[in-house]
C-alpha cells in the first residue's frame, strides 16, 4: 500500500466514523474498529521497506514528501497498534456516554495525525501534521469538561509555545539550507556553523520536550492524563508523548546527524551529556512525586514522566547501546503503559468512576484478568526480568556503567526502586487487601476491555523473553543513524558491546519456579479461607475497615515532603496568573469612547514627532 | 562440572543460610545469658512447618510465596561460591540486582492478598527500608563495576584476586565500609527489623503465613542471608578460590552483622532510612567519586 493511500485511509476512517455516528451507533463502532485494524495491518505490511513519495503539487510551492524507513515504521506500527487496541477498549468504555461519535472521530484523527508526523519526509508536512495532532488532542483531553477543560487548556498553551519554537526552527533551517526535505537538510546542516546546529536543537528541543514531557516541560502531562477518557490516556501516554521522542531522534540523528550532534558543546561538557542529565533529573523528580499520588491515573501519569526520562537519557547519551536502549524503552513503555491505563480504566468503568487509591481494595477477587494484566504491566514498568521493560533498561544501565557515567546509572537504578514502591502501591491499593462491601457484586471487565489488555500483556512477556524481535528493528534504526550494529540474537544481544540472553534467564527462572513449586507441593495442604478469616491478635476482624492503604508510605512521605512539591508547575502557574493580570490591565484601555481612542492616536503621533525631533532616526 | 554446579550451589547456599539462622538464635541467646536452641533448630522447625496445617487466601497468596523462593534460588545461581558459579555470562551483576527484586515482590504480593493490615504495614515498611539501603548499595555496587570496568561478578572477583593490594585497589575500602554499615538493614536484622517487628505488627508480611507457607518463607530468608553476605565477599573481599575459604569469609562478615544486631534496639522506619541516607550514603558516594577520579 502506498503511503498517501495509507494516510487517506486513516483520515477517511475518522471522517466516516463521524458521519455514521448520526445514522447508526453499531455501524459506527464497527467502522471505527475496522478502519483502525486496516491501518495497523497496512503499516505492518510495510515492514522492512524504504519508500519516499512526493505528494501532488505541494503546498505554497514547497513539495510535500512522505517517506518510510526503519525509524518511521517502528513508530507508525506502535501508533497504529495502540490506536487500534484503544478503539476496541473504548467500545464498552464510551457506551452510554455523550458525544461518542465526536470522540471516535477525534481518536481516529489523532491516530491519523500521528501517522502523518512519523511518515513526513519534510519539515513542512511534519509541522502541518504536528498541528493537527496538537489541537485534536486538546479536544479529546477536554471532552469531559470541568477540570478536564483546564487540563486541556494547560496542554494547549504549552503545546502552542512548542509549536512556535518549532516554526522558528524550521524557518531558520530553510534560511540556512534552502530546503525542507530531511535528506537535503541533513547535508546542509552538517556544513553549517555549530551555533546554527545548537540553535535548531534548542528550538526543536522545546517543541519536542513539551510533547514528550521532559523536565521542565512536563507540567501539562499529569492533569491531562488523569482527566482524559481512559482509552485515550492509553494513547496519550503510550504513543502520543512518544512523538516528542520521535522528534528528538529525528533532530539529533537525522536532521543534525550523529556526528554533528555528538560533537556539539564543550569537551568537558558536551551538549548531549547535558541532555542526558536532564533525562536523569526527570527520572528522579517524577518518581518521587509519583510516590505521593493518591489518584490511580495521576500516579501512572507521573510515572510516564519518569519513564520518558529513561527514554530521553538513553537516546541523548549517544552510544550505540544507549540509543538502542532508549528506542526499545519507547516501545516497551508504549506497551506496558497503555496496558496500565486500560487496567485503571477498567476499574474506573466498573466502580463508577473511582480512581481514588484510598477507597478501593481487594478487586482481585472480582476482576482477576484485569489484575493479572495490571501485574504484568507493573512488572514491565519496574523492569522485572522476563518483561520488555527489563531489556531496555538493562541496555541503558550497561552502557552508562561501562562508558563511564556511574552517577547517571545510579539515578536510573534508584529510579527503579522508586518504581517498585509506587507500582506496588498501585497494585495493592486497587486489587489487594480487603474488598469493601460496596463492591461485593462487582462484575469483571467486559470482553472488549479484557481483549486489548490480554494482548498487551502477552506482548510485554513476549518481548521480554525474546527481545530479539523488536531489537532487530531497533538495530536497523541504529545502523541508519550510523551506529555500530549490536549483534542481535533472539534472546537479546551477543556482540562486542555486551551480552545478554533472556532465553537463558527465562529457563533459569522457570527451573527456579518449578523447584519452589515442588517444595511447596511437598507440604501439607492449606485450607482456603475468606478475607474476614484473618489474624487480628485474638479480636474479631472488623469488616470493611481492616485495611491499610491510606498514606501507604507514610514515614517516607513525611521525610520526603519538602522534596515532593513541583516548583516548575508552580512557576508556570504564577506565570499564567501574571499574564492574565497583565492582559486584564491592557484590556482597560478599550473604554469604548471615541474621544479616548482619538486621544491615543494623538498621543502616539506626538510621541513619533518627539522621537523625530530629538534623535532624527528617519 | 557446570551441571553439577546447578545442584551444588543452591544446596550449599541453603545449608549456609540455615546454619546462619541457627547461629543467630544461639548468638542472641548467649548475649542474653540464655543457653539457646541447638544450631540445627531452624531445620527442625522447617520440617515441622511442612507437616502442619495452614490457611490460604487465594492463588496470588500461593504464587507470591513460590515466586519469592524461586527468585532467591535463581539469584544464587549467579553468585560465585568459591569457584562454583553456574550462570556466568547472562547479563552479570545488573541481572542479579534485578532478580533480587523477585523475592520481596513475591512476598509483597502474597502479603497483599492476605488482606491483613499487619501484612500490608510490614510490606510498606519493607519497601521504605529497601529504598533506604538501595541508595548506598547501588553506589557501592556501581563503584565495584566502575573500578573494574565490567558488569560481570566473575570478572570483578578475578580482577581482585589478580591485583596486589595497593593504592589503586584502595578506593573500594570506603565502599566496603559502607556495605558493612548497611549490612544489618540488607539482611533485615535488628536494629533494622522494622518490616517483621513481631511485637508491633505480628511479624508483618508473615502474619498470615503458616505451615508450608511459613516454611517456604523461612527457606527464602535463609537464602537471602546467604545472598547479602556472599555479594559482599565477592565484590569487596575478593571472593575465594575454594568454597571453604569463601564460607569462612562469610562467617566473619556475618559475625560482624550479628554483633551490631545484638547491640542495638530496633529503630523506627524514619530513623532507619535517615541513618541509611546519611553516613553509609556519604561514604559510598565518596567511594564512587574516588573510583571515578582514579579511573580518569
Amino acid at each position: 500500500m502506498s503511503l498517501p493511500v495509507l494516510l487517506a485511509l486513516a483520515l477517511g476512517g475518522s471522517l466516516l466514523t463521524y458521519i455514521l455516528s448520526g445514522i447508526n451507533a453499531r455501524l459506527r463502532d464497527a467502522i471505527a474498529v475496522i478502519a483502525s485494524l486496516t491501518v495497523a495491518a497496512a503499516v505492518a505490511s510495510l515492514y522492512g521497506r524504504t519508500v519516499e513519495t512526493t505528494l501532488g503539487t505541494g503546498f505554497l510551492g514547497f513539495p510535500l514528501v512522505l517517506r518510510i524507513g526503519p525509524l518511521s515504521w517502528l513508530f507508525a506500527m506502535a501508533v497504529s497498534a495502540i490506536g487500534c487496541l484503544s478503539v476496541i477498549f473504548s467500545l464498552s468504555y464510551m457506551r452510554g456516554k455523550g458525544r461518542t461519535g465526536f470522540y471516535y472521530a477525534m481518536l481516529l484523527l489523532v491516530d491519523a495525525a500521528m501517522l502523518g508526523v512519523v511518515l513526513s519526509g519534510d519539515l513542512l508536512s511534519l509541522f502541518i501534521f504536528w498541528e493537527v495532532m496538537s489541537w485534536s488532542t486538546f479536544l479529546l483531553i477536554s471532552t469531559n469538561g470541568g477540570p478536564a477543560l483546564a487540563a486541556g487548556m494547560k496542554y494547549f498553551i504549552m503545546s502552542i509555545t512548542g509549536s512556535l519554537a518549532m516554526l522558528v526552527g524550521i524557518v531558520w533551517i530553510f534560511a540556512t539550507t534552502g530546503t525542507m526535505q530531511f535528506s537535503g537538510v541533513a547535508a546542509g546542516l552538517s556544513a553549517a556553523a555549530p551555533g546554527t546546529r545548537l540553535g535548531v536543537l534548542v528550538l526543536f528541543g522545546i517543541a519536542f520536550g513539551v510533547k514528550s514531557a521532559v523536565w521542565p516541560f512536563h507540567a501539562w502531562l499529569p492533569p491531562a492524563h488523569s482527566e482524559a477518557p481512559s482509552p485515550f490516556s492509553a494513547v496519550l501516554s503510550g504513543v502520543l508523548i512518544k512523538m516528542g521522542v520521535y522528534g528528538f531522534l529525528l533532530t539529533m540523528y537525522v536532521v543534525i546527524g550523529m556526528r554533528g550532534f555528538l560533537s556539539l558543546g564543550w569537551r568537558a561538557l558536551p551538549v548531549h551529556t547535558i541532555l542526558a542529565i536532564i533525562g536523569a533529573v526527570t527520572i528522579i523528580v517524577a518518581t518521587l512525586i509519583a510516590l505521593a499520588q493518591n489518584d490511580a491515573k495521576r500516579l501512572l501519569a507521573w510515572s510516564t514522566v519518569a519513564q520518558a526520562g529513561y527514554i530521553f537519557l538513553g537516546i541523548s547519551f549517544g552510544t550505540a547501546v544507549a540509543v538502542a536502549g532508549g528506542i526499545l524503552h519507547f516501545l516497551s513503555h508504549a506497551v506496558f503503559k497503555a496496558l496500565l491505563f486500560m487496567a485503571a480504566g477498567a476499574v474506573e468503568y466498573r466502580t463508577g468512576g473511582v480512581r481514588d487509591l484510598d477507597s478501593l481494595g481487594g478487586l482481585i477477587k472480582k476482576m482477576p484478568v484485569t489484575f493479572a494484566a495490571a501485574l504484568i504491566g507493573v512488572c514491565g514498568l519496574i523492569g522485572v526480568p522476563l518483561t520488555n521493560g527489563f531489556v531496555s533498561k538493562w541496555l541503558i544501565y550497561k552502557t552508562l556503567i561501562v562508558d563511564g557515567s556511574p552517577f547517571l546509572a545510579f539515578i536510573a537504578l534508584i529510579g527503579t526502586w522508586g518504581t517498585v514502591l509506587y507500582g506496588y502501591k498501585f497494585l495493592h491499593n486497587i486489587f489487594l487487601g480487603q474488598l469493601p462491601e460496596k463492591y461485593a457484586n462487582l462484575k469483571p471487565a467486559p470482553f472488549s476491555m479484557r481483549l486489548p489488555m490480554v494482548i498487551l500483556a502477552l506482548v510485554v512477556v513476549l518481548f521480554g523473553v525474546l527481545p530479539g524481535i523488536p531489537l532487530a528493528v531497533v538495530d536497523a534504526i541504529g545502523s541508519s543513524f550510523g551506529f555500530a550494529t549490536l549483534g542481535v540474537i533472539p534472546g537479546g544481544i551477543a556482540g562486542e558491546t555486551g551480552t545478554i540472553n533472556m532465553v537463558n534467564i527465562f529457563a533459569a527462572i522457570i527451573v527456579g519456579v518449578v523447584l519452589a513449586w515442588l517444595i511447596f507441593r511437598a507440604g501439607a495442604r492449606g485450607a482456603r479461607v475468606g478475607q474476614a478469616d484473618s489474624y487480628a491478635a485474638g479480636g474479631p476482624v472488623p469488616t470493611d475497615r481492616y485495611q491499610y492503604s491510606v498514606h501507604f508510605y507514610a514515614p517516607l512521605q513525611r521525610m520526603l515532603a519538602p522534596w515532593l512539591r513541583d516548583p516548575v508547575d508552580a512557576f508556570y502557574g504564577g506565570l499564567g496568573a501574571r499574564v492574565v493580570k497583565l492582559s486584564d490591565g491592557l484590556r482597560r484601555i478599550y473604554t469604548g469612547l471615541v474621544a479616548d481612542y482619538v486621544m491615543y492616536v494623538m498621543l502616539f503621533l506626538g510621541a513619533l514627532i518627539l522621537v523625530q525631533i530629538v534623535w532624527r532616526p528617519w | 562440572m557446570r551441571i553439577l554446579g546447578f545442584v551444588i550451589s543452591p544446596l550449599a547456599a541453603l545449608a549456609v543460610g540455615i546454619f546462619f539462622l541457627g547461629l543467630t538464635r544461639r548468638f542472641m541467646a548467649r548475649t542474653q545469658w540464655r543457653y539457646g536452641p541447638p544450631l540445627y533448630q531452624p531445620l527442625i522447625d522447617m520440617l515441622r512447618f511442612f507437616t502442619q496445617k495452614s490457611v490460604s487466601h487465594g492463588a496470588i497468596f500461593d504464587l507470591g510465596v513460590i515466586l519469592s523462593l524461586a527468585g532467591s534460588l535463581v539469584v544464587v545461581l549467579f553468585l560465585p561460591f568459591g569457584r562454583i558459579c553456574p550462570l556466568q555470562g547472562s547479563g552479570g551483576l545488573l541481572v542479579v540486582l534485578y532478580l533480587m527484586l523477585l523475592a520481596p515482590l513475591g512476598l509483597a504480593l502474597s502479603a497483599g492478598e492476605a488482606a491483613n493490615p499487619n501484612s500490608s504495614i510490614g510490606i510498606s515498611r519493607m519497601f521504605a527500608l529497601a529504598l533506604g539501603y538501595e541508595v548506598p548499595l547501588l553506589l557501592i555496587v556501581l563503584a565495584a563495576m566502575t573500578r573494574y570496568d565490567t558488569i560481570s561478578i566473575v570478572e570483578i572477583v578475578a580482577a581482585q584476586r589478580a591485583a596486589v593490594p595497593n593504592l589503586a585497589t584502595f578506593p573500594l575500602v570506603l565502599s566496603g565500609i559502607a556495605y558493612l554499615l548497611i549490612l544489618p538493614a540488607l539482611l533485615g536484622l535488628r536494629p533494622f527489623d522494622v518490616a517483621q517487628a513481631p511485637q508491633e505488627i505480628s511479624s508483618g508480611p508473615l502474619a498470615e503465613l503458616g505451615g508450608r507457607y511459613l516454611a517456604l518463607a523461612q527457606i527464602q530468608n535463609a537464602l537471602s542471608l546467604f545472598i547479602g553476605i556472599s555479594l559482599f565477599v565477592n565484590l569487596m573481599w575478593g571472593g575465594a578460590s575454594n568454597p571453604l575459604v569463601f564460607f569462612l569469609k562469610m562467617l566473619v562478615v556475618f559475625a560482624f552483622g550479628l554483633w551490631i544486631s545484638a547491640s542495638f534496639p530496633r529503630l523506627r522506619v524514619e530513623q532507619a532510612v535517615r541513618y541509611l541516607w546519611r553516613w553509609p550514603t556519604l561514604l559510598a558516594f565518596v567511594g564512587l567519586l574516588l573510583v571515578v577520579v582514579i579511573r580518569r
